[in-house]
């Protein structure tokens, strides 16, 4: 589950804050203001982006707050909101760069993330880290949105305007990358497992 | 999880086990909190945008009002350490809603404040945190923290006015986050003593 539909926030702070208290908006920043932030920095890797980025995300919250009829959880709306908006931002990134979304895998050095053995839990979380940082924006962002906040492969596609089957080959290229990290933990899986399938 | 997306993840290039090793690792990777700056520069763009009503000054606190605080202070006073020391005989723990007879007589708000202070001693009577601590409890634990510090910041700040409908809506707030945090100082405590 994400870190966000976690979170709870008391019905009546939300409706103050659709009226523009700002107390009560404070109190939903230092709520979400965490995985907001983490979320926008995996996402750009760079401090001052990601700060960027949650302040578009929570100024765009204040604006439409007020529309929110609260059938959904108020976490799944507010990771709405960011992942729209770092997604927005990667985009004219990769513009300015005149990079199309596929030749993303360019920039990676390979061994950058295979490098990275692991032998214990702490560890892993800093290696895991580390080989998340590693990987082409892209494919980055498309595990996270597949693995940890939950989304399927077709919603990620419409977010980022591509096809299904580019969602599936950029997480399965990322995977590659990452299963070195896993294998050098393999005492820790319990078991073989299923077979490997290509895909 | 269904069968059929099982089945898709299956054909990405992981086993099934790999897969849910690092999904669980992922899910744990600990939150950061952007700089304290950051509420600072949204709070003033919404402020020019006219997007956030600035907090308006508070009342002078009303004779009523005053006694209302005091009382629930010496409630709070008198009422924890009874909850806390009385021995229950033979044994038998009740509830502490079933307590003293006049808790039904304070209102909803004082409640809440002894609510809260009976929280924050239970809070105290846990052992010391750990020297090694899991980085992700950690994290979380200072995330909770910051966010009764904001609501602490909201409640005692002079001036800023506040209905007693509002100061509800806040106090319950703090309630709930410090039954979250004394449930994870309380886990944690566990898992050290073991």
């Amino acid at each position: 589950m994400s870190k966000f539909a976690d979170i709870q926030i008391d019905p009546a702070i939300v409706k103050r804050a659709a009226r523009g208290d700002v107390r009560a908006h404070e109190i939903i920043y230092r709520a979400f203001a965490a995985p907001v932030y983490s979320l926008s920095l995996r996402f750009t890797r760079v401090p001052a982006q990601a700060e960027d980025l949650v302040q578009d995300t929570f100024i765009e919250i204040m604006r439409s707050i007020s529309k929110f009829r609260g059938e959904a959880a108020l976490g799944s709306w507010i990771r709405r909101i960011a992942v729209s908006k770092a997604l927005m931002f990667l985009r004219s990134a990769w513009t300015a760069r005149g990079q199309s979304l596929a030749d993303d895998w360019n920039d990676v050095t390979p061994g950058d993330v295979a490098s990275h053995g692991v032998s214990s839990h702490p560890d892993m979380a800093l290696d895991l880290d580390a080989a998340l940082a590693n990987l082409p924006s892209v494919s980055r962002t498309v595990v996270w949105l597949h693995d940890v906040e939950g989304f399927t492969h077709k919603e990620i596609a419409a977010l980022m305007g591509r096809t299904e089957s580019f969602s599936k080959s950029q997480l399965s290229r990322a995977y590659q990358r990452l299963r070195p990290m896993l294998a050098a933990s393999g005492d820790e899986v319990d078991g073989a497992g299923a077979a490997v399938r290509g895909c | 999880m269904s069968s059929d997306r099982k089945d898709e993840e299956m054909i990405c290039g992981l086993t099934a086990d790999e897969r849910e090793l690092l999904q669980t690792e992922l899910k744990g990777l600990p939150d950061a909190m952007p700089p304290r700056a950051v509420w600072q520069r949204i709070r003033e763009q919404a402020e020019a945008e006219g997007l956030i009503r600035r907090a308006p000054m508070r009342r002078p606190m009303t004779w009523h009002g005053g006694v209302g605080l005091a009382a629930a202070v010496a409630l709070a006073a008198v009422l924890v350490p009874v909850m806390i020391d009385t021995p229950e005989p033979g044994g038998v723990t009740e509830p502490p809603l079933s307590a003293p007879s006049n808790t039904t007589q304070v209102n909803a708000l004082q409640a809440l404040m002894v609510e809260s202070r009976q929280l924050e001693s239970d809070l105290r009577s846990l052992p010391q945190q750990p020297r090694v601590r899991q980085a992700g409890t950690v994290a979380t634990l200072s995330e909770i923290e910051d966010r009764i510090a904001a609501i602490d910041y909201q409640l005692n700040d002079p001036a800023v006015q506040m209905t007693a409908e509002e100061e509800q809506i806040f106090w319950r707030e703090r309630v709930r986050l410090m039954k979250l945090l004394v449930g994870l100082r309380y886990a944690q405590a566990q898992r050290t003593a073991y």
